[in-house]
């Protein structure tokens, strides 16, 4: 059953398509990956479905209701959390009260929002550092604190932000196993990735972007093998060079 | 690991209750028990002291403190740059002096009607600035811009002056005029609204809302995705600031007997507002009560002797001190004072863990 | 209305707005490069003009021969500022860079009262109100002459910025800190020099207000707030346009005072202020990341 579509979305910054007519399709319980060579749209893509951009045109639907152009706290409310390429953790409060915020979006008693945060925290083994200052956290934990915070929102979608980025490979493991334990609660992962390996071992499905427009979508073994996507990692490999 | 015995550890079994370290290490509460010392010292002062000078210094730092507590919720919590705070005290002032002179309404009853006043100008602003989704730099200049406005206006009314503003006289003490040859009270009126204000930013920020809000200071966009509506908490933000400023502008007014528009809408006052809470400590609770007990007293002293020969000797002191701070301390002393605490509160917690194991 | 009048509003109107180009130039500039609203951009003005005015009063010398002094006094104060004050917080939150240049400003209103007191001064040469006559209309030297001062010197500005090296790697410093940065340039010397140009421009138009206008400690407020006004709500990232925008403001504010009287000449640029807010609010700088 389809949970999450994306139909036809285009945005534009300044007569250039960040994203061009993207269609996009999210089936419950699944991790569906998102890949492709900078710039080619992903992260506009993220942040047109959790709110922070309205769509030029197009429509995003999630649970067969029309979700375009609401507020990224009404997104949160209907069900989809996200985490961000740029960790932005409520650096000045502790852990705890980090996830607090998140757990208040479905309650508004403190005390309960403060075991739900605490119970979240304990579901990423983070239970030691709920004192903590979010600021003087290393970047793998404040990756985990972000996650954290989204999945104590209850959502029954999540969209990971280059999760991996900027973490060393037991981290990397780390994070991939959490993301497999997010899934068997339930909840659906939309994930962006740099990481080949990662995406791999991960996702169900793999949908690959260039330039804002989607040129591959299939299973892992195949997108790997197809010529467009090689020719698009390739081509910024080139440039590189 | 080895394991310990209690008997290891005599000092844990006799130490004080598990109750009052818990409670010390929650800077909230700590900060709230001084605060609450201070205002408790605020009003008993008159039992010690007589002189009228040292009295009225009292008084106005309270009532500055307050004016910080007040601004706190604006600015040093929810992080909105909001300068020009002068515009919310000085319209709770005009409104409770016109209220009592032109229609001899008790401010008993024209501090709330000053408090809504001022409440329904935040409401304006919030709305002005949160449409448009301008922020930043564009809310602090529509500040100022607003005090000036409102000066402007207050200085072309008959109803409220036109420039010579309001003079408020009287002969004897009279309870429902709030008016008192004598100072002692109008400090217990101060104090209980410093109470009042510790109260409200204590309540605030435990909550749902204070939490919220101090989410969106360190990460708007962040909160956003977190579910929280950040043009509603900041507007809630700005309403209540306001309405806490009008309130006591209002009372400011008929303690200064004397609204003069150009100066309680004139940068100088709207500076001298500011100064508290930053050097004592923005978003903090006794910060803005540690910037006033420090500041007043310094600045009323020199605006009575060095100042008043030759002037802008305060302005300067105000600014230099803004400076300053915001260069070397800009926590404030509270964020001096988190240092150590923090240091007792990791102590304290790992003592905890070594009993608990 | 009487023709004579409108042309003598007329000419304080392209005087005003002449001032004004010079203030809002400086303003965009350090805008522009470092991402800073110097609350303290007015003081600048003040600073120069009491530079003026202590010349004259003390060694009797002239304005306009005081003006290259105040240029280059101002152009130190600013590099100076920069280095002490500006610069540490340009890291900071915006909340603490704004309270700090609030804070200078406040410190120098202040300073100005002690030195030459609050009530307001004037240079008094003996050629302020020399003026010529054209067609019945008194165009005042004084008020001519800072106009074109003010022309030439925006020219100049512009040539700086486009045509000299230094200009241009400002510019850079204004489009991209880290490009600039990988192409060799020293960002903090620029930043400097920023400011450095920025309060000695504000500093010439105290000098070229010095014999025409009566000055308080706190006329500088009122003269930056405005040229605030025209940089924030014009989103004008070039200097033509702050150049126009200012000259435009000074003939609506010179008029405005002509029909509304000189208390109220500042609802003007208010009114501006709120009417560009309602029709064209996305015209304010988004702050710079």
């Amino acid at each position: 059953m389809s949970l999450l579509k994306i139909e036809k979305i285009s945005k534009y910054f300044g007569g250039l398509a960040a994203v061009k007519e993207l269609d996009l399709v999210v089936d419950e319980g699944e991790i569906l990956g998102m890949i492709g060579p900078n710039g080619a749209g992903k992260t506009t893509a993220f942040n047109v479905i959790s709110g922070f951009y309205k769509p030029d045109s197009g429509r995003v639907i999630f649970a067969d209701e029309d979700i375009t152009g609401l507020r990224p706290d009404q997104i949160c409310k209907k069900g989809i959390a996200r985490t961000f390429q740029v960790v932005k953790p409520f650096a000045q409060l502790r852990v705890l009260d980090n996830v607090i915020v998140g757990a208040l979006s479905r309650t508004s008693n403190v005390s309960r929002a403060r075991s739900k945060a605490q119970d979240v925290l304990a579901f990423l083994q983070m239970s030691a550092l709920e004192d903590q200052l979010a600021g003087s956290l290393p970047i793998a934990s404040r990756k985990r604190l972000g996650v954290a915070k989204a999945l104590a929102t209850e959502p029954k979608v999540i969209l990971l932000d280059e999760a991996m980025s900027g973490l060393r490979p037991t981290e990397s493991q780390e994070m991939i196993e959490l993301v497999r334990r997010i899934r068997e609660r339930g909840i659906t992962v939309l994930l962006v990735e740099h990481v080949m390996k990662v995406i791999m071992s991960l996702a169900d499905r793999i949908i690959v972007l260039h330039h804002g427009e989607k040129i591959a979508e299939g299973q892992p073994q195949n997108i790997v093998q197809d010529k467009a996507v090689i020719d698009a990692y390739l081509g910024e490999v080139k440039t590189d060079a | 690991m080895t394991t310990s015995t209690r008997a290891d550890f005599p000092k844990l079994d006799a130490s004080p209750a598990p109750r009052l370290k818990a409670f010390l290490r929650d800077w909230d509460s700590v900060e709230m028990v001084a605060s609450l010392l201070i205002v408790g010292l605020f009003g008993l002062s008159p039992l010690v002291i007589k002189v009228p000078y040292y009295l009225n210094m009292i008084i106005l730092t309270a009532l500055f403190a307050y004016f910080g507590l007040a601004w706190n919720i604006i600015g040093g919590i929810s992080g909105q740059l909001l300068i020009g705070f002068a515009s919310f005290v000085g319209v709770g002032g005009f409104v409770t002096m016109v209220l009592l002179i032109r229609f001899s309404v008790s401010p008993w009853i024209g501090l709330p009607i000053s408090a809504a006043s001022s409440c329904l100008l935040g409401a304006f602003v919030a709305f002005l600035t949160l449409r448009y989704g301008l922020k930043v730099d564009y809310l602090a200049l529509f500040s100022l811009a607003l005090m000036m406005i409102l000066k402007i206006i207050a200085q072309e009314l008959d109803i409220t002056g036109r420039a010579s503003g309001m003079f408020l006289s009287f002969q004897k003490d009279s309870l429902i005029n709030m008016t008192f040859v004598g100072k002692v009270p109008y400090l217990y009126i101060a104090t209980g609204m410093l109470l009042l204000g510790v109260v409200i930013q204590y309540v605030t920020c435990r909550s749902k809302t204070g939490r919220y809000l101090v989410a969106i200071r360190e990460d708007e966009d962040a909160a956003a995705a977190l579910g929280v509506d950040t043009a509603r908490y900041k507007t809630i933000a700005l309403l209540l600031g306001s309405a806490m400023g009008g309130l006591g502008g209002g009372f400011y007014a008929i303690f200064s007997t004397y609204l003069d528009p150009a100066l309680i809408f004139g940068l100088a006052f709207n500076v001298s507002l500011l100064i508290a809470p930053i050097i004592g400590g923005k978003g903090t609770l006794i910060g803005p009560i540690l910037g006033a007990i420090l500041n007043k007293p310094l600045s009323e002293w020199i605006g009575g002797t060095v100042s008043a020969q030759r002037p802008g000797v305060t302005l300067v002191v105000y600014g230099v001190i803004l400076m300053v701070f915001i260069l070397f301390l800009p926590n404030g002393i509270a964020g001096l004072l988190r240092v150590p605490h923090e240091r007792l509160r990791v102590r304290l917690r790992s003592t905890e863990r070594l009993r608990n194991n | 209305m009487d023709p004579i009048v409108y042309g003598q509003t007329l000419i304080s109107g392209l005087f005003l707005g002449g001032i004004y180009a010079l203030i809002a130039m400086g303003l965009t500039l350090m805008y522009g490069v470092m991402g800073i609203v110097n609350f303290a951009h007015g003081e600048f003005l003040t600073l120069g003009w009491y530079i003026c005015f202590w010349a004259f009063t003390l060694d009797g010398i002239d304005p306009y021969i005081a003006l290259p002094l105040a240029a280059v006094l101002m152009f130190v104060v600013g590099l100076a500022i920069q280095a002490v004050v500006i610069q540490p917080v340009l890291k900071a939150p915006f909340l603490n860079q704004i309270l700090l240049t609030l804070g200078l400003s406040t410190a120098i209103v202040g300073a100005a009262q002690f030195f030459w007191g609050a009530q307001p001064r004037t240079i008094l040469v003996s050629y302020a109100r020399a003026g010529m006559m054209i067609g019945g209309v008194v165009v005042s030297y004084p008020r001519l002459v800072a106009f074109i001062v003010s022309v030439v010197v925006a020219v100049l500005l512009y040539l700086f910025l486009n045509r000299t090296k230094t200009g241009k790697a400002i510019r850079a410093c204004a489009q991209s800190r880290p490009g600039a940065r990988l192409m060799g340039i020293d960002v903090q010397r620029m930043f400097m020099l920023t400011t450095g140009i920025g309060a000695s421009l504000t500093g010439i138009a105290g000098a070229l207000l010095g014999p025409t206008y009566p000055f308080m400690p706190t006329t500088g407020g009122n003269f930056g707030f405005t040229a605030f006004v025209i940089v924030v709500l014009g989103s004008m990232g070039d200097f033509i346009g702050a150049f126009v925008a200012s000259i435009i403001i000074g003939l609506a504010e010179a008029f405005g005072g002509l029909w509304l009287g000189d208390d109220v000449k500042q609802v003007v640029s208010m009114g501006i202020f709120v009417l560009v807010l309602l029709f064209r609010p996305q015209g304010l700088f988004g702050r710079k990341t």
